[in-house]
């Protein structure tokens, strides 16, 4: 029809737009700049590089969480359907292929075990009790939870999440080229074999991130314990991850072939799955505190007061206005989920909330901090530290963008994304 | 018999989304304001083709959300503090984290109450009578197959004769004239 409606056609190029490159310059400049930054602030904090390390902790749990949440949320895309997944699926990949980052990541981590975790320093918890280095409840817990807390269970878990992880990655992207070579009939097939690995693969990334949470993060006060722990850290990466990819779709949008097949219904779309990712952050955050205050156990309680007191309050309750209040009231809008610039704004807010987030979750483990928010240059390491390891990260990741076409073409749903918006009921 | 009333508008009958919408795109652009759309399912692109921008449902609906739970966490303060003061485990009165879930719970009540009987009230239902029902292609397709565009005689550029030649621009199906 000559009246605007007709359908569109998908472009011929599909690679990813030249900019991308530019992109990964950008990306490597600001990692390298910071890790200037980060390595003078190591000189001068003075604290024998300890400040350092927790923030590569913080720095590797967000870049852990994109590469991984990547992935998840690839699979989640393939297990409900809908047009929106064709548009991420092609940004997902390439986060899911981000995971060999993590794993560099990871190492430090393992090999400096001993200046971050409590249990890998005093592996003796009866002897550093009776030297008052540890209290009596750290000293009873790391005896209790020896099975768990040791340096090759926390070696071992990891190698074997990250391996299981790997061979899910390298799954979903080899077989999602080779259902691109394949022909249309053949689509079923293709849906039913990435329905029946995301099924699995759904199931076990929440196990296993579950343990990864809890050996990384949680472990760092090993007196305290919270089942929901890896579910938060689990709904924290969807947040990310969905931030980040509205956000690589938009940059992309300035071009080829982003530009023909991001229709502002799927923005949309993108922007209630933000919305209801901020409500449960929140609902789960919160109802694990409402338990533990209604509870009110000395065994619990000392984990909040840690993170509430001294200062604290004021982290806390920031946290709460960057991660819940200022995302949750602005998605409420219909037009803000409708216009890019707006949409953008929301998305660098909720990144820089998981940021702010971690650095409230790890800090007040260690006795300096705990109860105590003071200034010291090392903590400027939380700023420098994990900028420069998503910088890096992120040249990484636009690398894999460009390394495969950014659309998957063997699916229905190119047809139906590129018909006129009104065709769609 | 009954009385002749007048002409409530012009009813023009599409096949299919797209004709309707660059009719009503066409119309809109000509000067035509009082119109509507009549489709079997929600077509945006013809509410935004007749210039409907905003509904007032999203506002109807934040403010019965803030309404819940300004009355939920005033009536747990009120009992909690003045009215019947229990002291539970040694918790202070106002234990605002308590008083959080009945909070969002009446959020969500008053805030889904108040858009569905919000948008039944700004939809103007429940209405007994219009004036469409009388064209008999109207009732048999307007909820399965069929896309219309009515051109209301309110509308100061309507002119029977004229709004029909232009309707006839578009090839519907039919266009009926329809009777208050």
């Amino acid at each position: 029809m000559a009246n605007g409606h007709h359908a569109k056609t998908l472009p011929a190029e599909l690679n990813a737009p030249a900019f991308v490159a530019g992109w990964r310059m950008k990306a490597l400049a600001v990692g390298a700049a910071f890790s200037v930054i980060a390595i003078i602030l190591g000189f001068l904090s003075g604290d024998g590089w300890n400040h350092f390390l927790r923030a590569w902790l913080v720095g590797l749990m967000l870049c852990f969480g994109f590469a991984v949440g990547g992935m998840a949320l690839l699979m989640v895309q393939y297990l409900s359907g809908g047009k929106w997944g064709l548009l991420v699926r092609r940004p997902l990949e390439a986060m899911s292929r981000t995971l060999p980052v993590a794993f560099v990541y990871f190492l430090p981590i393992g090999f400096f075990m001993k200046k971050l975790y409590l249990w890998a320093q005093y592996p003796d918890g009866k002897a550093a009790y009776s030297q008052h280095l540890i209290n009596a409840e750290q000293a009873h817990a790391i005896i209790f939870k020896k099975g768990i807390l040791n340096p090759t269970t926390f070696w071992a878990t990891s190698i074997v999440c990250f391996l299981i992880w790997a061979g899910f990655g390298f799954l979903l992207n080899s077989w999602s080229l080779k259902r691109d070579a394949d022909t249309e009939p053949n689509v079923p097939y293709w849906q039913k074999k990435f329905e029946n690995i995301s099924g699995i693969g759904v199931v076990t990334y929440s196990i296993l991130l579950t343990a990864c949470a809890i050996l990384w993060v949680m472990s760092l006060d090993p007196t305290w314990y919270s089942t929901v722990y890896g579910l938060q850290f689990l709904v924290g990466q969807g947040y990310a991850v969905l931030a980040l990819v509205i956000l690589t779709l938009i940059g992309l949008s300035n071009a080829e072939p982003i530009r023909t097949i991001f229709r502002v219904t799927e923005q949309h779309d993108l922007g209630k799955l933000c919305f209801a990712f901020t409500m449960l952050n929140m609902y789960l955050a919160f109802a694990s505190f409402l338990i533990i205050w209604s509870g009110n156990s000395p065994e619990e309680i000392p984990w909040y007061l840690d993170r509430i007191r001294g200062g604290w309050g004021v982290i806390a309750t920031l946290d709460v206005i960057f991660h819940w209040l200022i995302p949750f009231s602005l998605l409420l809008s219909r037009d803000l989920k409708r216009i890019k610039g707006r949409l953008v704004v929301v998305c660098c807010i909720m990144l820089f909330a998981r940021l702010w987030d971690t650095f409230w979750l790890v800090e007040p483990n260690f006795a300096d901090a705990r109860r105590n928010l003071h200034f010291s240059v090392g903590i400027l390491e939380y700023i420098a530290v994990p900028a420069a390891m998503i910088a890096f990260w992120m040249a990484y990741y636009f690398t894999q963008l460009t390394t495969r076409p950014l659309v998957a073409t063997n699916d229905p749903h190119v047809a139906e994304i590129l018909e006129p918006e009104h065709a769609h009921a | 018999m009954p009385m002749r009333e007048g002409t409530y508008g012009l009813l023009a009958e599409f096949d299919t989304p797209s004709q309707l919408v660059h009719a009503a795109e066409n119309a809109y652009s000509a000067g035509y304001r009082r119109m509507d759309c009549y489709t079997p399912y929600p077509l945006e692109e013809a509410a935004a083709a007749i210039g409907f921008h905003k509904d007032y449902v999203s506002l109807v609906c934040l403010l019965g959300g803030l309404m819940g739970v300004a009355a939920m966490f005033s009536l747990e303060t009120w009992i909690s503090v003045w009215s019947y003061p229990l002291n539970i485990a040694g918790r202070p009165y106002f234990s605002w984290p308590a008083f959080i879930v009945p909070a969002y719970e009446w959020t969500i009540l008053y805030a889904g109450l108040s858009a569905a009987f919000g948008m039944l009230a700004l939809c103007g239902l429940p209405k007994v009578y219009h004036p469409l029902f009388n064209a008999p292609n109207f009732r048999s397709g307007a909820t399965s197959d069929k896309f219309f565009l009515c051109l209301e005689s309110v509308d100061p550029k309507f002119d029977l004769g004229e709004t029909r030649s232009f309707l006839e621009g578009f090839t519907p199906a039919s266009i009926v004239e329809v009777e208050y």
